[in-house]
């Protein structure tokens, strides 16, 4: 009879009131990935050019001003005009807690600003603070690298 | 003393209805195991043990499971789960959607949504213990034996030079014919492309990398701080290229693979948890799917984020 009872509002409990799924997934910002410190441009106000993941686990987005993104997204040859703002912000990575099997950004490791005809700063720290100092052949490879294809 | 006798009487009456209750049994019926996954006898023990009774042919249910009402609700729950997931079938697929497939099953466990939450407060054992969860995780970290082939770069090149010489335009489309609209109805938006960066993914679990990115309204919203009810005319991009191997241990990004839309609109996609989902691959934009059905997939796999408005990134504010 015990039993059969327990059995009964068990059975109740099943059917009427199913409890929600467990919430383990929280509107949240990245937070820790945001680009702070005084740049003279900031990067992720452009739009996306490329990207890639370095060896030893950071990820870099390349983004440009209008200038440079219209420039990138019809040519090859990385000659940019004159003035043309590129940005490529390196994140370190972390395991994406939401999905087993991808990873996204963590800390910036490195903030890197190169003009078409003009300087290249590099900024590291957290926050961001400007590293004194030019690499020509950074800034080359920076302005080498070909857009993403995004039809 | 009436309250016993009124204990009693209550107790017959649930007795009573509980037994006509066991009059509409439908059949669960065990087709035959034809193609069982393919993966390490340790990996297939566990599914076995703990989502083998909804996702398989070889249904084992306790006997308090074959009582209804509990019978009627559990049986439309290994119903339906076969539907979305045969465990006993999907050793015919190619080996790329088994793995995709266990990859989500680790992360509908890890996110607490499987097996099914209304099941595990009934059985209260038979969710997945942290030791198992690390055996399936420490299987798909270790790549299958011949390494996925890298995407040939000659392909991503043609596909480029043909992408900037059309200067941006859709490829594989005459000038004066648009992309198709998804099944479902959900417009291809060509701005996507000139829309702001929201995160970016590195996924090792099926060789790409993605751009997430928001139109202005998502940027308004992130930088507000509401981001738990996105608000109507949001609109999220993912844009999937395969990982080509720079050949110096770097990764860089080869042949542009697919974009894929969310568009918020909570009364015109009621139906479909307020967003309007497509996909569109290849250069020439091909709409996924075969008919409206292919949205299934989304949702299910973004159920999970449920109660995160069915969005998986977590944005990285400051892209205004
Ligand atoms: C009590 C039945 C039940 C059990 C046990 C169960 N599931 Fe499910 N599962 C379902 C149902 C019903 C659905 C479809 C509806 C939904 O997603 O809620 C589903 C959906 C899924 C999906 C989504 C498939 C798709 O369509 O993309 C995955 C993945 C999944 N289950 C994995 C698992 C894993 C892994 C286990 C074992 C650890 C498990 N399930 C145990 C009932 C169950
Ligand atoms: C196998 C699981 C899975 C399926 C199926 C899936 N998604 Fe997603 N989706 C994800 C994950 C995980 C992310 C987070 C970004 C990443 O890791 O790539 C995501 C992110 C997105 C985003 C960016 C906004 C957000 O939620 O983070 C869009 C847009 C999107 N998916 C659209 C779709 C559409 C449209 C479909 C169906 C055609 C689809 N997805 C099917 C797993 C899935």
């Amino acid at each position: 009879m015990k039993q059969l009872f327990a059995a009964i509002s068990f059975v109740l409990l099943l059917s009427g009131c199913s409890p929600n799924p467990p919430k383990t997934v929280y509107p949240q910002l990245n937070r820790e990935a945001e680009v702070h410190g005084g740049l003279s441009w900031n990067p992720r106000s452009g739009r996306v050019i490329t990207s890639w993941i370095n060896p030893g686990g950071t990820m870099t987005t390349l983004y440009g001003d209008d200038m440079a993104v219209n420039y990138a997204r019809s040519h090859a040859d990385g000659a940019y005009p004159a003035g043309a703002k590129l940005g490529a912000v390196t994140w370190k990575q972390q395991e994406d807690a939401r999905w087993f099997g991808g990873r996204i950004p963590a800390q910036v490791a490195s903030v890197e600003i190169v003009v078409a005809g003009g300087p290249y700063e590099r900024y590291e720290g957290s926050p961001l603070a400007a590293v004194p100092g030019s690499d020509a052949e950074r800034a080359q490879f920076l302005l080498q690298q070909r857009a993403a294809v995004m039809p | 003393m009436t309250r016993m006798r009124f204990l009693t009487g209550t107790g017959i009456v649930l007795l009573l209805i509980g037994g006509a209750m066991q009059a509409y049994h439908p059949k669960l019926e065990s087709p035959p195991v034809t193609a069982e996954i393919q993966a390490p006898e340790e990996v297939r023990q566990i599914l076995r043990q703990r989502c083998y009774s909804c996702h398989s042919n070889e249904t084992k249910l306790p006997w308090y499971d074959n009582l209804a009402p509990a019978y009627w609700v559990v049986r439309g729950d290994v119903l339906e789960g076969r539907e979305h997931l045969n465990f006993s079938t999907i050793g015919a697929k190619p080996e790329a959607v088994q793995r995709g497939m266990l990859f989500e099953s680790v992360n509908t466990v890890q996110l607490g949504s499987m097996p099914l939450p209304r099941y595990l407060a009934v059985h209260r054992d038979a969710g997945v213990t942290p030791d198992e969860l690390a055996t399936l995780r420490h299987y798909l970290e270790t790549p299958p034996a011949p390494a996925a082939a890298p995407a040939p770069a000659t392909a991503a090149e043609t596909q480029f030079q043909h992408w900037i010489a059309s200067n941006g335009k859709p490829m594989g489309t005459r000038p004066d014919t648009q992309v198709q609209p998804e099944w479902n109805g959900v417009p291809f938006l060509p701005e996507y492309k000139n829309w702001k960066p929201i995160s970016s993914t590195d996924r090792w679990d099926n060789h790409t990398m993605r751009q997430i990115l928001g139109n202005d309204i998502a940027l308004k919203a992130i930088a507000d701080g509401k981001i738990d009810n996105w608000p109507d005319g949001t609109v999220f991009a993912k844009v999937a290229w395969l990982q080509q191997p720079d050949g110096k241990g770097g990764i860089t990004t080869g042949a542009f693979q697919q974009v894929e839309l969310m568009i918020k609109d909570s009364k015109k996609y009621a139906s479909t948890e307020g967003w309007g989902w497509g996909r569109w691959r290849g250069d020439d934009l091909k709409p996924y799917g075969k008919d409206a059905a292919f949205q299934n997939e989304c949702i299910s796999c973004h159920e999970p984020v449920a109660h995160n408005d069915h969005v998986y990134t977590a944005p990285i504010g400051g892209a205004q």
